[in-house]
């Protein structure tokens, strides 16, 4: 629309002399119409009515042939200045007076039409002469309606000026009235156009009134002072950001699209050994070209086009330093926070280097140790076979002598010998039991699901049968399977219930109770006693080998049982551990991984 | 009508039909006069008993003798006034008058014509003459020539007084002679 960029006032002055003058235009239009047909309907009526009174008065100068009083009657229009021709026709037609006199040849041909129309200027017509039912002739009539024109001419400029004065009021008024609307509203522009320049959100519209311009008003006001809040919030914020850039541990500095800096930080600049004023507004890649195809370079573009943010770690040989940088895409540009860690990529070395050598270390002594493990078992090996073959000797021979020469020799000769085969005994006793200790270390482990109740009572079955007359308390509960070696678990059942027949030997009432359960990943088993039990002060010699907290005169045995035990359930992944007073009997509990 | 007339004589004219010769034997003198006769009826009103019905003829009667040959029937045929048909009546004697409403008296005698005049004053009926003394005499309406033109005297008093009103478009036209009485 036309309106469309013109200010506010003209479109507003421009709406009221639109529609003042379209109604001006509109009303004159009407009144001009009114004026044209009322005034030509007035015409015919008038004229018609001036034809009736002539025609009604002629009556009788027609019927009684008196031309000269038709002419004094038509000479009465000469009141009336418009018509300008009259004219009586007798019945048949022809022309019997006429007005004004000697105008007989303007007269029309008489023809039987009736009624008044407009000609050109003229309004003329044929009016009937009639008295009573009888036409006695028709009179013309003929109205000059130039002096209409004129007075319509006349009425036509007066609507002009008229619409035109209307118009010059209707500017003159609405130049006024448009200011009490277009005023608020051009001040609201005023200020708004204020505040968009100076950017002082303090400003206020001031409102003129309570319509829809004030609320407009007050909601510009509103949100004028929202925008001043979240300003002051938002510099708060910008402030404590800063405080926190500049505060923090890491270097922070931030390029724009062009690779110029727009902040930084004191600690970039202190590693950068810059001020500030030399860096911002610098293109980075300018400042520091050394940068340029570094790691560093390739991933600043990197987020730069893909705006993901990246975190890698680089050495810059240049200053031998370590630095761990993470770039994030801000603004147009990147931000990168770095940090030097070159201290800690020192100690991380270090310790990975002092790690090495000491797992080398570590190795090497495991492998030295494996070594001499292996060596001392096979030399207890070699020194428990080869010493079983001379003391097999010493004691067949020591048989041999005491059966060929036992007659001959004397009762303390004899007793001698008892002691030398005796010994010979335990010695291959301990031999023997060395010899299996050191298998044990060797041996294979068959790992299947073994029923160690079936196992414990065929074990106890075994060691029933070797008692001879001793009463025993035997009770064993219900135990729950184990995943092991057999072979090995019947060593270690047989091993701790003899234990327990051996150590209840000196009690008259002797109870050995066998039971197990299974607790979280383990189960475990244990035997208990009412024998001789022993001192928790020496528990730690309890599991050694060929260490005895007994004296071989009080019970029997070669010290190795209990380190044969604690060596197969190392092997399985179990421990074995004990629990006893003196004279009070003893608990030995072992366990083993469920499967 | 005039037309009529015309046509109506044209016809008897050309085609000799019977009674052309009297048509013809009219002098235009009368022919105006019966016109005037017939118009007269437009011009004049009778008092309301004149008539006894709404469609009773308005007789036109001719006293003594007929100048107007049939002329005068011709003119009138088929025209009738407020609905009462034009009818023509001849008498031959005053005391054939019967009811008729406009009566031309061809009457001479001045005598005679004030004796009769003075007999049909109560009576509303027009009486119309050409005897230069018929207002005198006590008639109403009185053709006369001027300048080779039917004129007329009209003494309204007469009229009023028998009860007629002559309309004063006709009177306009007239010379208005009220005689002393």
């Amino acid at each position: 629309m036309w309106l469309a960029p013109l200010p506010l006032k003209w479109k507003l002055m421009a709406v009221m002399l639109l529609t003042s003058g379209v109604v001006v235009i509109l009303t004159l239009a009407t009144f001009l119409a009114y004026e044209f047909f009322t005034h030509r309907k007035t015409a015919i009526s008038e004229l018609s009515s001036i034809g009736s009174i002539v025609a009604s008065n002629s009556t009788a100068a027609l019927a009684f042939d008196s031309p000269q009083e038709a002419a004094e009657i038509l000479a009465a229009l000469r009141a009336e200045s418009q018509i300008v021709l009259a004219g009586l026709y007798d019945e048949e037609g022809n022309v019997f007076s006429v007005y004004p006199g000697g105008a007989a040849d303007q007269l029309p041909p008489f023809n039987n039409e009736q009624g008044y129309a407009l000609k050109g200027a003229y309004l003329e017509g044929f009016h009937p002469v009639v008295e009573g039912d009888v036409r006695l002739g028709t009179l013309f009539i003929r109205s000059n309606m130039a002096k209409a024109k004129e007075r319509f001419q006349l009425y036509f400029i007066l609507s002009g000026v008229m619409a035109v004065g209307a118009l010059i009021m209707a500017f003159i008024v609405s130049s006024r009235l448009q200011k009490r609307i277009s005023r608020p509203i051009l001040s609201l522009a005023k200020t708004a156009a204020q505040v968009s320049e100076s950017r002082d959100y303090s400003l206020r519209a001031t409102k003129e009134n309570n319509d829809e311009i004030g609320s407009l008003t007050d909601a510009f006001n509103n949100m004028l002072a929202e925008i001043e809040s979240q300003n002051r919030e938002l510099q708060a914020r910008h402030i404590r950001l800063g405080n926190m850039v500049q505060g923090m541990g890491d270097s922070y500095f931030s390029l724009d699209a062009d690779w110029r800096v727009t902040d930084i930080n004191h600690r970039a600049l202190a590693q950068m050994n810059r001020t500030r004023e030399e860096v911002i507004g610098k293109v980075i890649w300018e400042e520091f070209p050394q940068l340029v195809e570094s790691e560093f370079w390739k991933e600043y573009h990197r987020v730069m086009e893909d705006r993901t943010s990246a975190s890698f770690i680089s050495y810059l040989e240049r200053y031998s330093i370590w630095i761990d940088a993470r770039v994030l895409p801000q603004d147009d540009g990147v931000a990168i926070f770095y940090s030097d860690i070159t201290k800690y990529k020192r100690a991380e070395e270090e310790v990975r280097s002092f790690n090495q050598k000491l797992e080398a270390v570590v190795a090497k002594r495991t492998r030295e140790l494996e070594a001499a493990n292996q060596e001392l078992e096979s030399f207890s090996y070699s020194v428990s076979h080869d010493l079983r073959a001379p003391l097999r000797s010493i004691h067949g021979y020591m048989n041999i002598f005491a059966e060929e020469y036992g007659s001959k020799l004397d009762e303390e000769a004899m007793r001698l010998v008892n002691i030398i085969q005796h010994n010979a005994r335990r010695m291959g006793q301990l031999i023997d039991d060395l010899l299996s200790f050191s298998r044990l270390g060797r041996r294979e482990l068959m790992k299947g699901t073994i029923s160690m109740e079936d196992l414990v009572d065929s074990i106890w079955d075994e060691l029933r049968k070797e008692q001879d007359g001793r009463d025993i308390d035997f009770t064993r509960a219900t135990l729950p399977p184990a995943f092991a070696d057999g072979v090995t678990m019947r060593h270690v059942w047989t091993n701790l219930l003899s234990n327990a027949v051996k150590y209840t030997g000196r009690k008259a009432n002797a109870i050995i109770e066998v039971g197990g359960r299974e607790e979280g990943d383990k189960v475990i088993y244990f035997v208990r006693d009412n024998g001789s039990g022993f001192d928790m002060q020496y528990y730690q010699k309890l599991f050694g080998v060929f260490q005895r907290l007994h004296s071989q005169e009080e019970f029997e045995g070669t010290g190795v049982g209990l380190a044969i035990v604690q060596r197969i359930l190392h092997r399985h992944g179990g421990t074995v551990w004990a629990d006893a007073r003196p004279d009070k009997g003893a608990t030995f509990y072992f366990s083993l991984p469920r499967r | 009508m005039m037309f009529r007339i015309l046509w109506t004589c044209l016809a008897l004219t050309s085609l000799q039909v019977q009674g052309s010769n009297a048509a013809a034997q009219v002098p235009d003198e009368y022919k105006v006069k019966a016109v005037f006769l017939f118009h007269f009826a437009q011009f004049v009103e009778w008092p309301d008993d004149s008539f006894s019905r709404q469609d009773e003829p308005m007789v036109i009667g001719v006293l003594g003798e007929n100048p107007f040959g049939d002329y005068l029937d011709e003119v009138v045929s088929g025209e009738s006034i407020k609905g009462h048909p034009l009818q023509v009546k001849r008498f031959s004697k005053p005391e054939e008058i019967s009811k008729c409403h406009i009566l031309f008296v061809g009457v001479d005698g001045m005598g005679q014509l004030r004796t009769l005049l003075k007999d049909l004053e109560s009576r509303a009926m027009l009486t119309v003459g050409d005897n230069p003394a018929f207002i005198r005499a006590g008639g109403m309406i009185r053709f006369f020539s001027e300048d080779s033109k039917i004129r007329l005297q009209i003494n309204p008093e007469a009229a009023r007084s028998s009860g007629l009103m002559i309309s004063s478009k006709l009177l306009r036209l007239a010379d208005i002679s009220i005689p002393k009485s």
